[in-house]
């Protein structure tokens, strides 16, 4: 028997596809897109080193190689996000959390855009995370990231029909307990 | 009956003479033998069935029919009874089925149910945290969100209040 959910989508949340999205929503999808690609890169990384030492007999290792290291992580970060940017709007983790970059004015965003916003994320840390405060206080909810790409972030998760998956779920779990 | 008693007599004699013959006859007759020599396939071959339905008055009969009393009459529960339900279940080609509806496609989305709801209650929570960190954002520089965008103007009404 699956289980159900202890609160379904609230009616608030109803009709935000489309919405600019909030800064929780895409701090959490950020994180989860870390954790993403810090695990596929380390796994590669991994694989790599298994290879290497099998055909090759010797291992690869980042270790003694900090600067090596540190580029391979900034290639592979940056063709993380933009590639998923540009393919689809959305990396694994907005993908998660129901978010989809578009452009300011809500179409779809080009591969440049993809690109430049990849590098708009390495200004806001470089800023020590000034340029993330747009998406607090900005009337647009748009980052530096944003500006720099002319992107902004939306919702792109269907709550109406996620209520109705919810409301559904529960009327069927009604019928059968009453029978 | 003739009115003198004489004739009267005679035709009262003959008529249980004949009586007796025919009965004799009758008796002598071998019902089955006779049948046997009759054609039946010649006889209905002679008969006008075009004709015969024809003459029938179909739509009298059809009203005379009570349709409604011979529902009554039938036992659905024992013809149920009787239908082998597994024989027909067995004959089945359930893949076809399968593949032919939605069945495959309410399969699958049954399955992948419980991620769907758990990503729904997530990305719920976002939301309001989100507009929680936004009330509070405002308040902290004192401004007021009626007038902002709700989103691009591709993917809103801008004319909504937000």
């Amino acid at each position: 028997m699956t289980s159900v959910p202890a609160a379904p989508p609230s009616k608030m949340t109803i009709g935000r596809q489309g919405n600019y999205a909030g800064a929780v929503s895409r701090l959490a999808a950020f994180a989860a897109d870390v954790g993403i690609s810090w695990g596929l890169f380390t796994a590669a990384v991994a694989l790599l080193s298994v290879a290497t030492q099998l055909f090759g007999g010797t291992t690869v290792s980042l270790t003694h190689h900090q600067i090596l290291a540190i580029v391979a992580v900034a290639i592979w970060e940056f063709l993380y996000f933009s590639y998923s940017w540009a393919v689809s709007g959305k990396t694994v983790g907005m993908a998660l959390l129901g978010l989809q970059v578009v452009t300011a004015e809500g179409g779809r965003m080009t591969a440049r855009q993809a690109a430049l916003r990849t590098l708009g994320l390495v200004l806001c840390f470089l800023t020590l995370g000034i340029g993330f405060l747009g998406i607090l206080f900005q009337r647009n909810r748009r980052g530096l990231q944003d500006f720099v790409a002319g992107t902004s972030v939306v919702y792109s998760w269907d709550a109406r029909a996620a209520r109705l998956r919810f409301m559904s779920h529960t009327e069927f779990s009604k019928q059968r307990g009453a029978k | 009956m003739s009115p003198n008693p004489v004739t009267a007599r005679m035709e009262l004699m003959a008529q249980q003479v004949a009586e007796r013959v025919v009965a004799l006859v009758l008796d002598a007759i071998d019902i089955d033998a006779l049948l046997d020599r009759v054609d039946v396939e010649k006889l209905i071959d002679r008969v006008d069935v075009e004709k015969v339905v024809e003459r029938v008055d179909v739509e009298r009969i059809i009203e005379r029919v009570d349709v409604e009393r011979i529902i009554e009459q039938v036992d659905v529960q024992k013809i149920i009874e009787r239908v082998d339900v597994n024989a027909i279940i067995g004959e089945l080609d359930i893949d076809a089925l399968v593949e032919q509806t939605e069945l495959g496609a309410i399969i699958a989305h049954s399955t992948t149910g419980i991620l769907s709801e758990v990503l729904d209650v997530i990305r719920a929570q976002g939301v309001g945290l989100d507009d929680f960190c936004l009330r509070w954002a405002n308040r902290l520089v004192g401004r007021k969100v009626i007038d902002w965008p709700k989103g691009p103007p591709l993917l809103v009404d801008q004319e909504a209040p937000s």
